[in-house]
């Protein structure tokens, strides 16, 4: 009976949180969502935890890359990534960036990097998202001139493990790359 | 015309003397009794049917046909689920790959971006320094 009463109250109170759980999530504004149709190249990736332990399991154990990637993989919540290639300078605004960036504002967030060049225009936002002292969550803004990344990670992670799956010196040790005009989608998750 | 009267009494003292009635010889049933009972008894054996026999019956050979059938077409259906997993699950590594390189290769931009601005601001204040000691 207590049992029964300990579930009820569970429920009820997962019910109410809801809202504030899914208070959570990020969306890209429309703007930045329209971007696709003008873009060169748009990646986008959304996996859940499910979905992410299921891809894990098909990492081989003896490429060094993909061991990294599933020890990296193996408690996180999801993955959200966005990737727009464009052939010409300007294709957004920084207006539209910046509706972005004000989504991650303190305490909530808290920007370790902002980098604002103006010799290369490339401009680099990281943000981290702490819980109990321990990393819970990255976002990445990367708007360069022919290019717009969001990048979504929520979980524990660790930062230089998956900045080494990066590359080499820019140089990317990953053997396929995505074709023109593609939209990868892997699963609808809540993400927007 | 005498010709075959004649042949016709030869036939018949031939035939008298192979059907003439002869004594038999002294110890004749007694030595046939004995040398059957001398022959090892003949014993029927039980006729073998060959394993196959079982389906010369139609209803059987038709359950067995419908049951390889059955299974060829679930085991068939079921490789190609297992192909088809297969196939997604090695996709969703790309997909996953590819979101990892991506986040890895734009944290790395930051971080060099990062180092670039701590490597440049020293050798800027030692410039400074440089053309204040000068003057």
């Amino acid at each position: 009976m207590r049992s029964i009463n300990q579930k009820s109250l569970l429920s009820v109170f997962l019910l109410l949180a809801s809202p504030f759980l899914r208070a959570q999530e990020i969306k890209l504004p429309p703007d930045v969502e329209k971007l696709s149709s003008t873009a060169k190249e748009t990646v986008e990736v959304k996996m859940d935890g499910p979905m992410l332990r299921w891809a894990s399991k098909f990492l081989s154990a003896e490429d060094p890359d993909e061991q990294k990637a599933a020890k990296l993989v193996q408690s996180l919540k999801s993955i959200y990534v966005r990737n727009f290639e464009f052939d010409k300078e300007g294709a957004y605004s920084s207006a539209e960036v910046q509706t972005l960036r004000s989504q991650f504002s303190p305490p909530e967030w808290s920007r370790v990097v902002g980098v604002r060049s103006e010799r290369d225009g490339e401009n680099v936002d990281v943000y981290f998202r702490l819980e109990n002292e321990k990393m819970a969550g990255i976002v990445i803004i990367s708007a360069e001139p022919k290019e717009l990344t969001f990048v979504n990670i929520v979980g524990p992670i660790e930062v230089d493990q998956l900045a080494d799956l990066g590359g080499e010196f820019g140089i990317p040790r990953l053997k396929t790359k995505p074709s023109s005009n593609r939209v990868a989608k892997v699963e609808k998750g809540d993400h927007k | 015309m005498n010709q075959p009267n004649e042949d016709m009494k030869r036939i018949d003292e031939l035939m008298k003397t192979a059907l003439r009635r002869e004594e038999v010889p002294s110890g004749f049933a007694e030595r046939v009794l004995a040398r059957a009972e001398q022959r090892p008894a003949v014993t029927l054996e039980p006729e073998r049917i060959p394993w196959f026999h079982f389906f010369s019956r139609p209803l059987v050979r038709w359950a067995a046909f419908t049951a390889v059938t059955a299974s060829l077409i679930a085991g068939s259906l079921h490789y190609r689920n297992v192909r088809r997993e297969q196939a997604k699950g090695e996709a969703a590594k790309q997909q996953l790959m590819l979101a990892l390189h991506i986040a890895g290769s734009k944290l790395q931009l930051a971080r060099s971006k990062v180092n670039g601005i701590q490597t440049s601001q020293p050798r800027r204040e030692r410039e400074t320094n440089r053309s204040r000691s000068k003057s």
